[in-house]
């Protein structure tokens, strides 16, 4: 099958009239959930059930239910945070990076993958809250003036990572709920009850479709979006400035920031790839979200794949160019030490296995992208288990080296975590409109006048 | 039976060429205060309608800018002149390590500052009681029709020839807005008083019970009810219920040094003095002596108390017996104390005993020098008060 | 308003660019080269600097030839040419890289076997930093940049001719497996040029920060280029400024992705405070390079932001001109600021002002001849290009 380059692709697959969209997208909105989606929903929630105990059992007895110890001090907590801001990433990215950079592409995928982006970083929140120990003072972590004259040590990356991510959560809400207006607007129009008449409508703020509000919106739209793109690459730097500035080896290396930000780009891909294969499926929007879509998610995830391989080629070749005998030792200890059955999973999932999608036949075949995408998350939780444990387990005093094994309750909060994402998703599908219906709307065929030059 | 105040005309296009030529056409008509509504930005609207294009941005800069000058001139009051700390060695105005907050919060105020500052200034929402709303036309306009709507307050609004230029231009659907009928209520009423009267005491009464009673409370009681023992207390913990426990047997302060010869009255002592008599070291011997022993021994160890009458006259240093003693024995006599004298252990330290030893040796041979052991001494020496 | 009637016709450059280009490469040689007579290790590192100038350009440009392919760009087809005829100038690297390699000894102190033999780190590092391995290396690496910039170029201009989408569908795969290609035979030049002239150092995002700086480099070039070439009519005649934004947008983006690469690379060895990793800042600071670290933060980032901050600036052909001219001595300062501290007597004074930039005026030299040459032969716009339509006929 050649493409013929001097076209160009259509977003939608077939041609499907406005009325059609809102049909398609509003339509789960207004039926009763199904037996299917309480059944998922059950599963999400036993899995969140298994996160609340274990949280409870870490609020009543302390921090020492976790496996953590000297010299391991940051373990399953850090390296959950990382992995879902880490898979935040990716919803940003395809909201407004590729808004900005003119991908007509990301308009059946951005209303999700937000979504997936604040439901992510929710996860994400909950590890640095609750391994402070006494996390009901997590205030504490703000610089607000307090009898003790004291302020936050603002130097500290930890507290970086607090305004990072709390202004990531914060622009990535509203920049999902400015979207989100128009399509509240739509909903209070097309509901017949009242109750999510009245609902819609505060949620709408009365939004009218006026084309003298569209042109604040678009350049806000805009703005947002080039705002984002810096914030979420500002973002995953600062998360790896928390390992990159100290001195241990295998934590301080100068590429640490962009190698962060590329695995998160690579790992939230992966997330959005897994998630998207179920829901074009379940809610029919196979002609919406489509091959190509997917075609061109999995070239991103090679591509940052191979990002993240650079850059572990990189720290192991200035290891040894350095000439440092403890960055050596760090390298040689993560694939031969103790960890090295952690290492070689890493290695293989996230430089291995992506490679295959090399191959245009398993780029665009739905099984196959499934398995690998699955295994690339496996891979990059794994990647930030060796970053974090193997640094810490073995550094420069023998006398201090120690072996870190995960706890009861660590490895419930991760189960916990997934529970809280997937019960989030699962809900956000059946309360808000999955795709952005004016977004797409604006990219259907003959959607847009056909005077002014051309495609535009 | 109020008559009902015209909002404007409307009219429904089917495609997105018609709307934009019927925007222009709208505009060119010379109306002002129109406009045009679409479930999606249509492309060159701006143009049809002649819009200048939104200044959103500046509100986008002022904020970021603002931002990023408030971010940093607070981190540097915080860190370099509230309450400085030298940190890892950093400087106290640390500029690299200020950026990441100083982006972040920038990125913060700009982004929210456009939000709202769209959302309130340029769109004045919330606002559900427009005119348009709930009318089959915006139903259409949200959903896959382009409209069109001359509000009647626009100097050229005229019904019929509006009605004529929307029949012109293929418009559907031509209608009439009204302005909803709105509700007046006074004040008073009994059904808002019991509302507020209402809200005000779930109010107060939330407030007062969450911050007297509820944080009273486990699990908000936990940092006030800790399982230790409190000090000066009573304590349920040891069988004597002492909360305040004596040292373990044996414990010794830190900087301790035993004596073995305490208590003894004359011991041979076998300590030897480990300073020289440098003459840092016969300065402070001087000083300690002067502040220490001449109360009683007199400034030049005479046994005449520099305080005449108040204190006891020992005898004096320069006897036969003082200077045939061992150093030793004279620092047994410091730290043990004999007769009436005290023990000044815990007043001079162990060298400053050693040094006070070679400060009365020197008095010693001040007061008992062979010719041949005097040497010409300076004028300036010759004064007696001490320096 | 159909523009159908609009097409390129293909034009030569100018003689009068031809003379221009020997005239610069003329007086540079002459001035660089006489500086040897004044101080012979630094004329020898000014010409390093031009070497890593002209390649950092060449290599950039060739990236985004690929990035077209690889992103399925239109609004970079009509203007294709001129990033290729910028890369034509990398299997000139063969010859100019000539008198570096025959004065190894004179540049890299890792090439002494002495020094080497008493430094037990230098040492451990013999086995990559070795005067026979270095030398392979540097004619490996050009020779695959050259290899893939004869079969891009290659299909490029078959096109022309043929039409064929078949060598579109090529070129994208070249694309594919060049990228990877790229980020290791970049990163090994930057180590090897650069970062070895201070042997005992090292950064893991060195390789990275030289390919931030020679992108904005090239897309600088490339802007001037464009816009010089467009107002004097030799682009296609319905090239218009909504072109122009691509190329403003990609120079805002890449100048803020430099920043960030500089920061970090910055402030992570500044937080460590390691002496082994502190000490290479420490020699870009004190006295004249005190201002020129300083400077490099407001020459390099804060300039270029602020004047290509808003929308229309990334349009204006004036501003585009200027800035790129800017960004150009800014990637100088750059490469300025890595590589002349390793040389011990570099302090500003005559020797700066009359000989230190004579190998750089020979460089722009050598691109205003490299374009003349490359014009006579090819059309500057690739007329058999799929997307050629599309791209000409994009709006933001």
């Amino acid at each position: 099958m050649n493409i013929d380059y001097s076209q160009e692709l259509p977003v939608i697959e077939r041609r499907i009239t406005l009325a059609e969209i809102d049909q398609l997208i509003a339509k789960p909105l207004d039926e009763k959930p199904d037996r299917k989606f309480f059944i998922a929903l059950s599963i999400t929630l036993s899995l969140l059930l298994i996160g609340v105990i274990s949280v409870s059992f870490l609020l009543f007895f302390g921090v020492g239910v976790w496996g953590l110890n000297q010299p391991v001090g940051w373990a399953f907590d850090i390296t959950n945070f990382v992995f879902w801001v880490g898979i935040g990433h990716a919803g940003t990215l395809i909201s407004a990076v590729l808004y900005l950079l003119r991908q007509k592409w990301r308009t059946g995928i951005a209303r999700f993958a937000e979504a997936m982006t604040i439901f992510a970083v929710m996860c994400a929140g909950i590890f640095p809250i609750f391994h402070t120990g006494r996390p009901w003072l997590a205030g504490y972590l703000t610089p607000y003036p307090n009898q003790h004259g004291l302020w936050v040590n603002f130097t500290s990356p930890l507290v970086w990572d607090v305004f990072a991510v709390s202004t990531y959560f914060t622009v990535s809400l509203v920049f999902w709920y400015v979207g989100l207006i128009p399509d509240f607007g739509l909903l209070r129009d097309r509901t017949t009850s009242k109750l999510k008449k009245s609902i819609y409508s505060i949620f709408s703020l009365g939004w009218r479709n006026s084309h003298r509000n569209w042109m604040h919106y678009e350049k806000a739209y805009m703005l947002l979006a080039g705002f984002a793109t810096p914030l979420v690459l500002s973002v995953h730097t600062i998360v790896s400035f928390d390992f990159a500035v100290s001195i241990i080896p295998g934590w301080h290396t100068t590429i640490f920031p962009p190698y962060f930000v590329a695995g998160a780009i690579f790992s939230g891909f992966a997330m959005v790839v897994t998630v998207l294969i179920f829901v074009r499926k379940v809610f029919d929007l196979q002609h919406i979200i489509t091959l190509n879509h997917l075609e061109k998610m999995n070239k991103i995830i090679l591509l940052t794949g191979s990002m993240v391989g650079y850059a572990y080629a990189m720290e192991f070749f200035i290891a040894w160019y350095s000439g440092n005998p403890f960055e050596q030792f760090v390298f040689i200890n993560r694939a031969f030490g103790p960890y090295a059955w952690a290492y070689w999973i890493m290695v293989s999932c996230n430089v291995f296995i992506p490679q295959l999608f090399w191959f245009k036949k398993i780029r665009r075949t739905i099984p196959a992208m499934l398995v690998i995408v699955i295994f690339v998350n496996v891979g990059m939780w794994f990647e930030r288990f060796v970053i974090t444990v193997t640094s810490l387990h073995r550094d420069f005093l023998p006398s201090s080296w120690g072996y870190f094994v995960p706890s009861v309750f660590d490895l419930g909060t991760l189960v916990g975590s997934f529970g809280l994402f997937f019960t989030l998703v699962l809900l956000f599908t059946k309360t808000l409109p999955v795709v952005a219906i004016s977004e797409i709307k604006a990219v259907a065929e003959g959607a847009q006048p056909s005077h002014n030059g051309g495609n535009h | 039976m109020s008559e009902r105040k015209l909002f404007g005309l409307t009219a429904l296009f089917q495609t997105p060429d018609e709307i934009i030529h019927a925007a222009a056409k709208v505009h060119e008509a010379g109306y002002k205060k129109y406009d045009v509504h679409t479930p999606y930005p249509v492309h060159g609207m701006d143009a049809a309608m002649k819009l200048k294009p939104s200044n959103l941005g500046f509100v986008t800069l002022i904020f970021g800018l603002f931002g990023a000058a408030f971010a940093l001139l607070f981190m540097y009051w915080a860190m370099s002149k509230d309450y400085p700390m030298i940190i890892g060695g950093k400087p106290f105005f640390a500029l690299p390590a200020f950026i990441p907050i100083t982006f972040e919060v920038t990125v913060l105020l700009a982004t929210l500052a456009t939000v709202i500052g769209m959302l309130t200034f340029y769109f004045k929402f919330p606002n559900n009681s427009q005119p348009l709303h709930d009318t089959p036309y915006m139903k259409a306009v949200s959903s896959d029709k382009y409209g069109v709507c001359i509000e009647a307050n626009d100097e050229l609004f005229d019904p019929e020839k509006v009605r004529n230029l929307f029949k012109e231009l293929n418009g559907q659907n031509i209608s009439e807005v009204y302005f909803p009928i709105v509700e007046t209520f006074k004040i008073f009423e009994p059904k808002y008083l019991t509302l507020l009267v209402v809200v005000a005491l779930l109010t107060s009464a939330t407030t007062y019970l969450t911050l007297n009673k509820l944080l009273y409370i486990t699990p908000f009681t936990w940092l006030m009810q800790q399982d230790r023992v409190n000090v000066q207390s009573r304590s349920t913990f040891y069988a004597d219920g002492f909360g305040m426990r004596n040292p373990v047997e044996g414990t010794v302060a830190r900087g301790f040094i035993p004596y073995e010869y305490k208590g003894l009255a004359a011991p041979v002592v076998p300590l030897s003095n480990p300073l020289m008599p440098s003459s840092e070291v016969l300065k402070l011997g001087k000083k300690r002596f002067l502040t220490f022993c001449s109360p009683c021994h007199g400034n030049y160890g005479d046994g005449d108390s520099r305080l005449r009458g108040q204190f006891p006259n020992p005898p004096s240093l320069h006897s036969e017996k003082v200077r045939g003693w061992q150093d030793g024995n004279i620092y047994h006599v410091i730290t043990n104390g004999q007769n009436i004298m005290p023990s000044y252990a815990s007043q001079l330290s162990r060298d400053e005993r050693w040094a006070i030893i070679h400060y009365i040796r020197a008095l010693q041979k001040a007061k008992n020098a062979s010719p041949s052991e005097i040497i010409e001494a300076k004028k300036e020496t010759s004064s007696n008060v001490a320096q | 308003m159909s523009h159908n009637d609009l097409v390129y016709q293909k034009k030569n450059l100018p003689e009068s660019l031809k003379r221009l280009g020997f005239l610069l490469v003329g007086i540079g040689l002459a001035l660089g080269l006489t500086g040897f007579l004044f101080d012979a290790q630094r004329a020898l590192f000014n010409y390093l600097l031009s070497f890593v100038f002209i390649m950092s350009i060449g290599v950039g440009s060739l990236f985004l030839i690929t990035l077209e392919y690889i992103a399925g760009a239109d609004w970079s087809t009509p203007l294709r040419r001129i990033p290729e005829f910028f890369a034509s100038s990398i299997p000139l690297l063969f010859l100019l890289v000539i008198p570096l390699l025959l004065n190894i000894h004179s540049i890299f102190e890792w090439s002494h076997k002495d020094v080497v033999a008493g430094d037990k780190i230098l040492t451990g590092k013999s086995p990559f930093l070795n005067v026979p391995f270095f030398v392979i290396r540097t004619i490996v690496i050009i020779g695959i940049w050259s290899l893939f910039y004869y079969l891009f170029v290659r299909n490029s201009r078959k096109q022309d001719i043929t039409k064929d989408q078949l060598l579109t569908k090529k070129n994208i795969k070249l694309s594919a497996i060049f990228i990877p290609v790229f980020a290791i035979t970049v990163t090994l030049s930057a180590i090897d040029w650069m970062m070895s002239l201070a042997p005992h150092w090292f950064s893991t995002i060195f390789g990275i920060y030289f390919f931030a700086g020679s992108f904005v480099a090239a897309l600088a070039a490339i802007t001037l280029a464009v816009i010089y070439l467009k107002e004097n009519g030799y682009l296609h005649p319905k090239m218009n400024n909504e072109h122009l934004f691509s190329l403003g947008a990609l120079q805002f983006t890449f100048i803020n992705f430099w920043a960030y690469i500089a920061f970090s690379q910055f402030m992570l060895i500044w937080y460590a405070n390691l002496p082994e990793e502190t000490v290479w800042f420490l020699a870009r600071w004190g006295g004249m390079w005190t201002y020129i670290s300083l400077g490099l933060i407001f020459v390099h980032f804060l300039v270029p932001y602020v004047v290509l901050l808003s929308q229309p600036a990334k349009m204006d052909p004036k501003r585009l001109k200027f800035i790129s001219i800017w960004i150009l001595a800014a990637h100088v300062l750059d490469l300025y600021w890595i590589i002349m501290p390793q040389v011990q007597s570099a302090k500003a004074g005559i020797f700066t002002l009359v000989f230190e930039f004579g190998f750089l005026i020979a460089s722009v030299g050598l691109f205003l001849l490299v374009f003349y040459f490359n014009a006579k032969k090819q059309n500057l716009v690739p007329v058999g290009d799929p997307k050629l339509e599309k791209g000409l006929n994009f709006r933001l």
